[in-house]
């Protein structure tokens, strides 16, 4: 089942034009890598998603991107809520320099989701148990959460993203600044995750794209290329430039 | 060429050992002239600290401060003084002609009449008996007993007689003169009489406008810096803005005090000389201070923390408040302090303001009139008499104090609580 579809998607900071034409579908309860050379455009297109784009000033998205057929660049779209469906984890880990407790509540707090303190410990109890972090850290959840390991630290924002229980979860070169052995433990966690989430993941790593993917996107200069499963886009492309990056030829 | 090597490498060493060597030289000049600066205020204004009393036999004669049998509170309140006063400051030369007399009075302070009848007010049972009371010297004696009285000038030169010298140190000789701690220095308003003048009305409007500074800058300079860093589109009006922003906190100090002499108190109608209108003008000058930090502290607060929060789904105002505005708050906090330190040691804009007034009772409200420590030291140092030279460096002191503990808090708080990014 398609869960996004994107359609003609155009994005520009200021005058220069950064994506073309983007259009993708993106499947439900799978995880779908974007790859390309740094500059392409993937992040860009990952943060159309949620609309983190707004930020920026001189940013300006066209196109529609349908999540559930509903267009989120429409007017109507509320961001807030929106992004409450549509979690997102960064490449730097991010956590706030509160305490862990405090760090996982904070989504469900401002949406409250959760009517007393004991909701609240079990909605934090799962996430963490989900993002795998419960085992390390249950025993010091009012401590800050910058005091954590990288890797610990990701994963804490994996839990963060997924305390809301969101439909979406956006994941922006999450294991760039992680050891091999961290980097490991998120992509097993991907694998568990989209079971209830659809994962959209950018990625340089090819090798990652490869292990923890089922769709691939390939972006090359604002464009993409091709898409497919990452079976096909790996062992038998239909695009040259796609072969050349995948083998290592340029990128 | 290898030996042109070694001489480029030695002219290379060379040359770092002399800019270390400037360095050093500047850092020791700048500690030279703190050194001198603050050895001159100490060991000028340290003997303020201490106080010249005369100890003088006081008869509380009943008929001469016409007081009838067993006399009520009131009466006391209300009896005449000044003659037993009198009597007891001639007393001391019993040879004096009237001439002398007079010189006589004037070697305690004016305010002698007073500290005779606190003395009766505290122990009524004294009427009819003598005692050794404590009168506060004149000004110049308090200088001749700290020594810093030129007693070898010609005698139509000085303030003190010498008629009034050799009284004085025949009391000196016979152990009635003392020096104690000066604590009217502390509790008393500001008063024509060197002796007398304290700095307590000075210390209470520079607090109170401090306060009124503090209530206004603080508030309104912490909004604009959230809107402006935070909320306001990066066009050339908020340009024009933060431009401007710059220049005010460029702007000379009586500038403000020009506007606040036309404005507040000529359209507003404000009281003069008032510790309100004083912190109104100083918060003025604070606000681009305020300002300018608080953006400052907010924009060292890294662009992740807000994107976290905006994903999880807070509004903009919610990511402001629950996240950039308390990590930049430490931040905020110690260039609150700085520029109010500085708000402190201002002169100019308060002189304008009538601050300079001469103000001998202690405000208790800052609708009250008050001078402002900087400016006691104006008034001071503009007056002529030679007690007043270390009064000058005592509130100097002080005021040191002050801006030296404000500007620790500043330190302790910034390295206290600002957040270490990885």
């Amino acid at each position: 089942m398609i869960k996004i579809k994107a359609k003609d998607v155009d994005v520009f900071y200021g005058k220069k034009q950064a994506l073309f034409n983007i259009s993708l579908d993106i499947e439900e309860n799978q995880v779908t890598a974007l790859i390309g050379p740094s500059g392409c455009g993937k992040s860009t297109f990952l943060r159309c998603l949620n609309r983190m784009n707004d930020v920026i000033d001189i940013c300006s998205v066209k196109g529609e991107i349908l999540i559930n057929d509903f267009n989120i660049n429409d007017k109507s779209c509320d961001v807030v809520r929106l992004r409450e469906k549509i979690g997102m984890v960064f490449q730097k880990p991010n956590p706030f320099p509160k305490t862990l407790y405090e760090n996982v509540s904070y989504g469900p707090t401002i949406h409250g989701m959760a009517q007393s303190k004991q909701e609240m410990d079990e909605i934090v109890e799962t996430s963490l148990k989900k993002a795998a972090l419960w085992e390390e850290v249950k025993d010091r959840l009012h401590e800050p959460g910058t005091g954590l390991s990288g890797g610990q630290q990701q994963r804490l924002c994996i839990a963060r993203a997924i305390s809301v229980r969101p439909e979406v979860i956006l994941m922006d070169e999450p294991c760039s600044a992680l050891d091999p052995i961290a980097t490991a433990q998120i992509e097993e966690l991907i694998d568990e995750l989209k079971k209830e989430h659809t994962i959209i993941i950018v990625t340089h790593s090819m090798a990652q794209a490869a292990r923890v993917s089922q769709n691939t996107g390939f972006f090359h200069l604002g464009q993409l290329i091709e898409h497919g499963s990452t079976d096909k886009i790996f062992k038998n492309p239909d695009n040259k430039k796609t072969q050349d990056y995948i083998t290592g030829r340029f990128g | 060429m290898n030996k042109n090597k070694e001489q480029l490498l030695n002219k290379r060493y060379k040359a770092e050992q002399r800019f270390r060597l400037y360095g050093l030289s500047a850092i020791f000049m700048a500690l030279l002239f703190l050194t001198i600066f603050i050895f001159k205020i100490f060991s000028t204004g340290y003997s303020a600290f201490q106080k010249t009393w005369l100890i003088v036999p006081v008869t509380f004669d009943a008929e001469l401060m016409m007081l009838d049998q067993n006399p009520s509170k009131q009466d006391l309140q209300d009896a005449d003084y000044y003659d037993i006063a009198l009597k007891s400051m001639a007393d001391l030369d019993p040879n004096a002609n009237e001439d002398q007399e007079n010189e006589l009075k004037r070697m305690v302070s004016y305010f002698f009449e007073k500290e005779i009848k606190n003395e009766l007010l505290n122990d009524p049972n004294l009427i009819g008996k003598t005692k050794e009371v404590y009168l506060t010297a004149s000004d110049d004696l308090d200088q001749v007993f700290k020594g810093n009285y030129p007693r070898d000038l010609p005698e139509d030169q000085r303030r003190v007689s010498d008629y009034q010298l050799k009284i004085f140190d025949q009391l000196v000789a016979n152990g009635k003169v003392e020096s104690k701690f000066n604590i009217s220095f502390f509790t008393n308003a500001d008063s024509r009489e060197a002796e007398l003048a304290g700095i307590a009305s000075s210390f209470m409007g520079s607090i109170f406008s401090i306060l009124v500074c503090l209530m206004i800058a603080f508030p309104v300079a912490v909004l604009a810096a959230i809107y402006l860093e935070e909320f306001a589109p990066k066009n050339r009006f908020t340009d024009f803005i933060e431009v401007n922003i710059n220049n005010l906190a460029a702007v000379p100090s009586i500038v403000f005090g020009l506007l606040g002499l036309g404005v507040l108190l000529a359209i507003f109608q404000l009281p003069r000389s008032t510790p309100l209108v004083g912190g109104i003008t100083l918060s003025l000058m604070t606000l681009p201070t305020i300002i300018i930090a608080a953006r400052a502290s907010l924009k060292a607060v890294p662009p992740s923390i807000r994107e976290a929060a905006l994903a999880m789904g807070a509004s903009r105002m919610q990511t402001t408040m629950h996240h950039t505005v308390p990590l930049s708050m430490p931040g905020t906090l110690s260039g609150t302090i700085i520029g109010l330190a500085q708000a402190l040691g201002e002169t100019a804009p308060l002189i304008l303001i009538g601050m300079v007034a001469f103000v001998n009772t202690i405000p208790g409200s800052p609708m009250d009139p008050a001078a402002s420590l900087p400016v006691q030291i104006y008034i001071w140092a503009e007056s002529a008499e030679r007690g007043f030279v270390e009064k000058v460096s005592a509130c100097i002191m002080v005021l040191l104090g002050f801006l030296i503990i404000m500007n620790l808090f500043a330190q302790i708080i910034r390295h206290k609580f600002e957040k270490k990014w990885s």
